[in-house]
C-alpha cells in the first residue's frame, strides 16, 4: 500500500492515508512543516532562558518559598529579612565599588591597546591580540588559582581587596578591547584626515571627531567588563583573602540552606540589571539620534 | 607663547613619533598582562613539573611525579579517579557544545531575518538572562531540578507522574541544562553574527536550480556559518569543560568535573603542584580546541561576542 508517496489513491481502505501520506513528501507541505519545527524550537528556547528566572521570581513571593505547587499565599517577609541582612547589604555594596574600579582598570588599559591594534603594524600583533582575549577564555578556576598561586607564593602578598582589583583588571579587559576595536575597524579615518587639513589640531580632531565616535563603545566596554566583574564569583573565590563580595556570600547562603533571602536578593539582582541594561540601550539609542541630527544640519 | 601651550607643544612632539606612539598605546596594557596573565600562567606551567615539600618550599628539581600520581592506580591508567574525572568533564562539556548548537541555529537564524521591534524584543530576551550573575542563573536551576525541585513537584501536584523522576534529579542531565543556559548566547551571537548581512535570496536560487535541502543547508548555509558555529563551539567548550559552581550546585556530589578538583586541592591543602598539573589538562584542551579551530578560521572571527 502507498507505493509511491505522490499516488493519490489506489484503493478507497487506503486512500485517506496515503493521501496524508502523499502530503508529507509534498514540497510545500514539507517546507511549511520545517518552517513550524525551527519557529517552535525558537520559541522553546526563549521560554527556556526565562523559565527558571521567572519561577524563581514567583518563590521569591511565595509564603512557600521551596516550590510554587501547592500555591499558599504572597509574602513580602523574604524582602525584608535580606533588607536586615548587613553582611548581604554591605557585601553587595562591596562588590559594586570593585566592580566599578576593575572596570576602570580595564578601560583605561584596553582603550589605548585598541587604538594600537587597530591603528599600527607591528610585529607579533595577532600573537597579542589572542593574548588580550585570554583572559575570557581561561576557565575562572584556571586564571583564579594561576592568579591566588602567583600572589601568595611568588610575589608574597597577601590576598585581599588588592588581589581581586588586580585580577578583575584583567578580566575585563577583553571585554573594553573587543567592543573598542570593533567600533575603531568601522571608523572612517578619513574624517580625521578630513578635520586635520581643515585646520584641526590633533587635540581638537581627538576631541571633536575621535572621541564623540568612539564614546558609546568605551562605554558599552565599561559596562560590559563591569558586569563581569560584579557578577564573577570563582576568580574572587580564589584571590578574596578573607573579603565577602556579594556573589561569595551568596554561595556561603546557598551552601548553609538560606534559601528564602536568596530568592528574594537574586530577583533583585535580576531586575535591577534588567533596568541598567534598558538605560544602557535607550540612552546609546538616544545617542544615535542625537547624532544622526547633528550630521544633517 | 603662554605655559600651557607650551606644554602642549611638547607633549605632541613627544608623541608624534608613529613609534612612541605604539608606545604608548600599547605599553601599559602590555605590561599589565604580562606581569599578570603570562607570569602566573607561566608560573603554574613549571610548578606542574615541580614538587612542593611539606613546609610549602617548591624543590627546583624536574619531575613528573605529580602527573604519575595523579593517574596512579591499582590497575592500569584509565581506572584513576582522575582519568574518569577529565571523561567525564569532557563527555559533559562536548554533549553541551552541541545540544547549545542545535538549539541556537534556528533562533540566530530567526534573529537574523527578524527586523526592527520584533528583532530588539528578541534579541533583549536572549541578552537579559545573559547578563544576569551567573551564579544566580545556576541557582535558579538548583530551585527547578532535585527531587523536591519545582520541575518534580509540579509534574506531581498535576497528577502527570505518582513519584519523582530521576531526570530532573541532579545530576548529568541538570549540570548539562546548566551548562547550556549559562552559555547559549555566546553561541547564538557567533552563528548569528555569521548570518548577519546573509542575503537568503541565495537559498532561494539554489532550490530553484534543483539543489535538494541537504546540498543547500550543506553548500551555501554551511560554508557561510562556520567561523560562527566554530568560534560559537570555543566559547561553550572550554568554559564548560572547566565549570565549577555548575556542577557542585547541580550535581549536588553525585558528579566530580575537574574544576572542583582544582578547587578543593587549593582550597584544603594548597597543594599548588598537583592543583597546577591539573589545571594543565584543562590549558591543554583549550590549546587543542584552537588549535582545531584556527584551521578553519581567523583571530578576528573571535569577535562574534
Amino acid at each position: 500500500m502507498g507505493t509511491s508517496p505522490h499516488s493519490e489513491s489506489d484503493s478507497d481502505q487506503v486512500g485517506a492515508i496515503g493521501r496524508v501520506i502523499g502530503r508529507l513528501g509534498d514540497y510545500q507541505t514539507k517546507d511549511w512543516l520545517l518552517s513550524r519545527g525551527l519557529y517552535l524550537i525558537s520559541a522553546s528556547v526563549l521560554l527556556f532562558l526565562w523559565i527558571p528566572l521567572i519561577v524563581m521570581l514567583l518563590l521569591s513571593f511565595g509564603e512557600n518559598a521551596i516550590t510554587i505547587f501547592p500555591f499558599e499565599g504572597f509574602t513580602l517577609d523574604y524582602y525584608v529579612a535580606m533588607l536586615n541582612d548587613e553582611r548581604l547589604l554591605l557585601s553587595a555594596w562591596r562588590s559594586i565599588q570593585i566592580a566599578t574600579i576593575s572596570a576602570t582598570i580595564a578601560t583605561v588599559l584596553a582603550v589605548p591597546a585598541s587604538f594600537a591594534l587597530a591603528r599600527f603594524e607591528f610585529p607579533l600583533k595577532e600573537t597579542y591580540r589572542i593574548f588580550g582575549i585570554l583572559p575570557l577564555i581561561v576557565p575562572g578556576v584556571v586564571l583564579g588559582m594561576a592568579l591566588l598561586i602567583y600572589f601568595r607564593t611568588v610575589l608574597g602578598v597577601t590576598p585581599g581587596l588588592m588581589t581581586i582589583l588586580l585580577t578583575h583588571g584583567v578580566y575585563g579587559f577583553p571585554f573594553v578591547l573587543l567592543v573598542v576595536t570593533a567600533r575603531l575597524y568601522s571608523f572612517d579615518e578619513a574624517l580625521e584626515e578630513a578635520a586635520r587639513d581643515l585646520g584641526a589640531g590633533p587635540v581638537a580632531t581627538f576631541r571633536d571627531i575621535t572621541l564623540p565616535i568612539i564614546a558609546p563603545a568605551v562605554a558599552a566596554g565599561f559596562l560590559f567588563a563591569w558586569l563581569r566583574s560584579f557578577e564573577d564569583f570563582i576568580r574572587v573565590f580564589f584571590v578574596r583573602g578573607t573579603i565577602n563580595v556579594l556573589t561569595t556570600t551568596m554561595y556561603s547562603m546557598i551552601q548553609y540552606g538560606a534559601s528564602t533571602k536568596m530568592n528574594a536578593i537574586s530577583s533583585i539582582i535580576v531586575i535591577a540589571i534588567a533596568l541598567v541594561l534598558v538605560v544602557a540601550v535607550v540612552l546609546g539609542s538616544v545617542n544615535q539620534f542625537v547624532g544622526d541630527t547633528t550630521e544633517d544640519e | 607663547m603662554n605655559t600651557l601651550s607650551r606644554i602642549q607643544s611638547r607633549l605632541l612632539r613627544t608623541v608624534r613619533s608613529r613609534w612612541r606612539q605604539l608606545g604608548i598605546a600599547i605599553g601599559p596594557s602590555l605590561i599589565y598582562l604580562l606581569l599578570l596573565l603570562l607570569a602566573p600562567v607561566t608560573f603554574i606551567i613549571t610548578v606542574s613539573f615541580l614538587q612542593v615539600n611539606d613546609s610549602y618550599q617548591i624543590v627546583l628539581e624536574p619531575t613528573l611525579e605529580n602527573y604519575n600520581s595523579l593517574f596512579s592506580s591499582e590497575g592500569p591508567f584509565w581506572e584513576s579517579t582522575f582519568f574518569s574525572v577529565v571523561m567525564e568533564s569532557l563527555t559533559i562539556a562536548v554533549l553541551t557544545t552541541v545540544i547549545t548548537l542545535v538549539l541556537a541555529f534556528p533562533l540566530a537564524y530567526h534573529l537574523s531575518k527578524a527586523e526592527g521591534a520584533v528583532f530588539q524584543l528578541m534579541l533583549v530576551m536572549v541578552l537579559l538572562p545573559f547578563f544576569t550573575v551567573y551564579l544566580v542563573r545556576v541557582y535558579s536551576w538548583l530551585l527547578m531540578f532535585g527531587q523536591n525541585g519545582v520541575i518534580n513537584t509540579t509534574l506531581m501536584a498535576f497528577g502527570l507522574t505518582s513519584g519523582p523522576i530521576e531526570l530532573f534529579n541532579y545530576g548529568v542531565p541538570a549540570i548539562i541544562v546548566g551548562l547550556i543556559h549559562a552559555f547559549f548566547p555566546y553561541m547564538l551571537l557567533s552563528v548569528y553574527a555569521s548570518l548577519d548581512g546573509f542575503n537568503f535570496s541565495l537559498i532561494d536560487a539554489a532550490r530553484d536550480l534543483g539543489a535538494g535541502r541537504i546540498e543547500t543547508f550543506r553548500d551555501i548555509v554551511v560554508p557561510i556559518t562556520l567561523p560562527g558555529v566554530i568560534s560559537g563551539c570555543l566559547f561553550v567548550f572550554v568554559p564548560s569543560f572547566g565549570a565549577f559552581i555548575t556542577p557542585v550546585f547541580l550535581g549536588q556530589g553525585k558528579v566530580l568535573m575537574i574544576g572542583q578538583l582544582i578547587e578543593s586541592r587549593i582550597s584544603s591543602l594548597y597543594a599548588i603542584d598537583t592543583a597546577s598539573a591539573i589545571a594543565m589538562f584543562i590549558i591543554l584542551a583549550i590549546v587543542i580546541a584552537f588549535g582545531l579551530a584556527f584551521r578553519y578560521i581567523d583571530v578576528e572571527n573571535l569577535g562574534g561576542v
